[in-house]
Formats: C-alpha cells, structure tokens, sequence
C-alpha cells in the first residue's frame, strides 16, 4: 500500500440539464480554468482531484455526465458508485430550474440512499440574464434538505468552497476504518494517526 | 330521341323513381302532352289553363330529376377520386420505399458521412474503456511523480531510495511484467541525466 497518494477516494457526480455548465464547474475546480466554447460532453467523462480536508488527504473522482437526454441510459448508471451528487441549474434557464424534481428523482431511482445531494444555481456572474431568483434556488434546496449555493465558474464563485462543502459532508459520515479499532471517529484527532500510518512518506 | 320516342315512352312510367333521368321526364311530358291533345280537341279553356299547371310541375319534376342525377354523378366522382387515392397509399406502403414513418421512427439518410452508426451499448463500452485508460494514466502520471519527487529530494541516496520502493511494493506488483521493470529502468536512467 506504500503507493497509496491519498487517506480517502470519495466519487462525486454532476448531474443536471444539458448546457447548465456542469464540465465548466468542474474544468475550473480541477484545472482552474474556463472555456467559453460551448461543447456537448459525450456520455460520461472524469476528472480527478485531490484535496486536504481535516489532515486527511482526500481524492475526489468527479464524474461529469452529459445531461442530453440521449445519453440517460449511460449517465444513470454511474449514479449507483456516487457518494455525492452536485445537481446544477442555470439562473439564467427557467427550464433548468424546472427539472430539478426530475433529477431528484433521477436520483432516487438510481443512486444510493445514503448519497449526498447538493443544489448549485451556476452562471451567477450574468445577473442581466438571471430567470430564477436566489430565493427559489433556497427554497426547493430546503425543501428537500439539501445544500444549495450560486456558481460561477466563469468567475470563480463558490467553485471550490461547493466541492470542498459536500466533500466535508461526506467524510463526516464516513467511518474511519482501521485495522485493529472499528468506528473511530475521525472528528476526535485520534484517528488521524491512524489515517497516517497508512501514507506512504 | 325520336328512336326512344317510338320505342315505348311509355315506359317510363313503370321506372323506379329513383332512376329516372332527364329523357325519361321527356318521355313522359310527350306522353302526356300527346294524350291531352287528345282530350282538348275542342280547345276547352279549363283544359288549356290545366295544361300549363302540369307543364310547370313536369319542368319542375325535369330540374329535381337533373339535380339529383348530378349530385348522384359528384358523389361517384369523389367516391372514385377517393379510392384511387386510397389504392395509391396502399400501394406505396407495401412496396419498400417507405416514406411514411409511424410514430417513434427515425429517418437516416445512408449517403450521410455523419449518420448515426453505433448502438448506445457500444458507445457505453467505448466510454468505459476510455475511462479505465484515462484512470491507469492518472494513476501512472502519479507514480512517476512520486518517482521524480523522491529522486530528485535525495539525490544521494537515489539508488538506496529505489532499492527500497520495489521490495514495498513487490506483493503489488506480483502479476506485473517486464514492461513495468523496464519503465522502473527507464525512470532510473532519466533521474541519472542531471548528473
């Protein structure tokens, strides 16, 4: 195991209407970059990134799903390995913002019950062209229990603060294993010891 | 006419109503009209008043009889129009060139380079097959990044450091071939060159 680069792989998803900007969301985390032409994701696609969370370092595995109907077989079969879901709208795309309960139950339907769920209302930079108040982004979040923030990965808002979130809500679920002590909870600093032992520098 | 005339216009009378068309009222304003001539030798005024009442109902009976000989005729007409038409689809339908598509049918243009080719399943095998690639890079790209790191932190023990890495991980690599010691080889080579 001395190859292992990382105490924990978490799989996130990203799901929503296509053209929401869900690859740009993810192309600015994990490159911190943009790019304006518009072009359709094919299927399903990944990128990988890690991150320091509590001491721990954390590789997050961020599926990115192509949200053209077309592919609907493809893309919810990835839904069962998630362990978070990012469900992105457009505030400047009404018709985003009503799919949301179909997504949900998208969701559902096909990922784990436990999967952590988190609302993102991108594209907040074009506030001229803005369709869905922030209110209403808030009130079905809360309806349903989830997270919610505004995005924009053309400015950089909330990008990496979204990610590191519903990573952060996932390891405090997540039960330290260990070889010899089961349960550990990670919150009480004794199981970061643990967590080195298992890296390799 | 005079042929029918001679005939028998008489039988008119005995005809169905329904099929009777406009020589056949002819026949029998010229029957009656013959047999009140008979009648009104004496050229009686009340005879004569009486023959222009049933000279109006005849010409009256001539237009109803037309008319509905020709409604009659349009009615054929639409009604062959119509089963030609019908034989046409038909026909069309059977035979290979469908144009009508039913509902939930896609159309492809086979002389179109960017036609749809692959089924979804094919497709879906592609993309994982792209992604377990794109995975193993991720995983090498990593590896030799550990490898650069270590060796370039500790220059002087860089052969001590890469005599170590293999024995850790050696149960790892109990199924790897040649290919992976030769890149190990490889790596060894690149970290000398600074030197």
């Amino acid at each position: 195991m001395a190859k292992k680069t990382y105490d924990l792989l978490f799989k996130l998803l990203l799901i929503g209407d296509s053209g929401v900007g869900k690859t740009c969301v993810l192309f600015r985390f994990s490159d911190d970059a943009f790019n304006t032409t518009f072009i359709s994701t094919i299927g399903i696609d990944f990128k990988i990134k890690t991150v320091e969370l509590q001491g721990k370092k954390i590789k997050l595995q961020i599926w990115d799903t192509a949200g053209q109907e077309r592919f609907h077989t493809i893309t919810t079969s990835y839904y069962r390995g998630a362990m978070g879901i990012m469900l992105v709208y457009d505030i400047t795309n009404a018709k985003s913002f009503e799919n949301i309960s179909k997504w949900l139950r998208n969701i559902d339907e096909h990922a784990n019950e436990d999967v952590e769920r988190m609302l993102l209302g991108n594209k907040c930079d074009m506030e001229d062209k803005r369709v869905v108040p922030k209110a209403k982004g808030e009130q079905i979040a809360k309806e349903h229990g989830i997270r919610f923030f505004e995005t924009s990965a053309k400015a950089n808002i909330n990008i990496e603060k979204a990610f590191l979130t519903l990573a952060e809500d996932i390891l405090k679920k997540t039960p330290v294993k260990e070889p010899n002590s089961e349960n550990v909870d990670i919150s009480t600093g004794g199981g970061v010891t643990g967590w080195k032992t298992k890296c390799c520098s | 006419m005079e042929g029918r005339h001679d005939n028998s216009p008489t039988q008119a009378f005995d005809k169905d109503v329904l099929e009777l068309t406009v020589e056949d009222v002819y026949d029998i304003s010229y029957v009656i009209g013959r047999d009140l001539l008979k009648v009104n030798t004496g050229g009686n005024r009340e005879i004569s008043d009486l023959q222009f009442k049933i000279v109006r109902v005849l010409e009256m009976f001539e237009t109803m009889v037309n008319k509905y000989n020709l409604s009659l005729e349009e009615l054929r007409m639409e009604m062959d129009n119509m089963r030609t038409e019908t034989d046409r689809v038909v026909a069309e339908g059977s035979s290979g060139n469908i144009n009508t598509v039913g509902p939930n049918k896609l159309v492809v243009d086979l002389k179109d380079p960017n036609r749809p080719r692959f089924t979804m399943q094919e497709l879906k095998e592609v993309l994982q097959e792209r992604n377990k690639l794109k995975a193993q890079l991720l995983v090498a790209q990593e590896e030799l990044q550990l490898y650069k790191s270590g060796v370039l932190s500790s220059q002087q023990n860089m052969v001590e450091v890469n005599l170590e890495t293999v024995p850790q991980s050696e149960p790892l690599r109990s199924s790897i071939t040649e290919e992976s010691k030769e890149k190990s080889t490889i790596q060894k080579l690149f970290s000398f060159r600074p030197k």
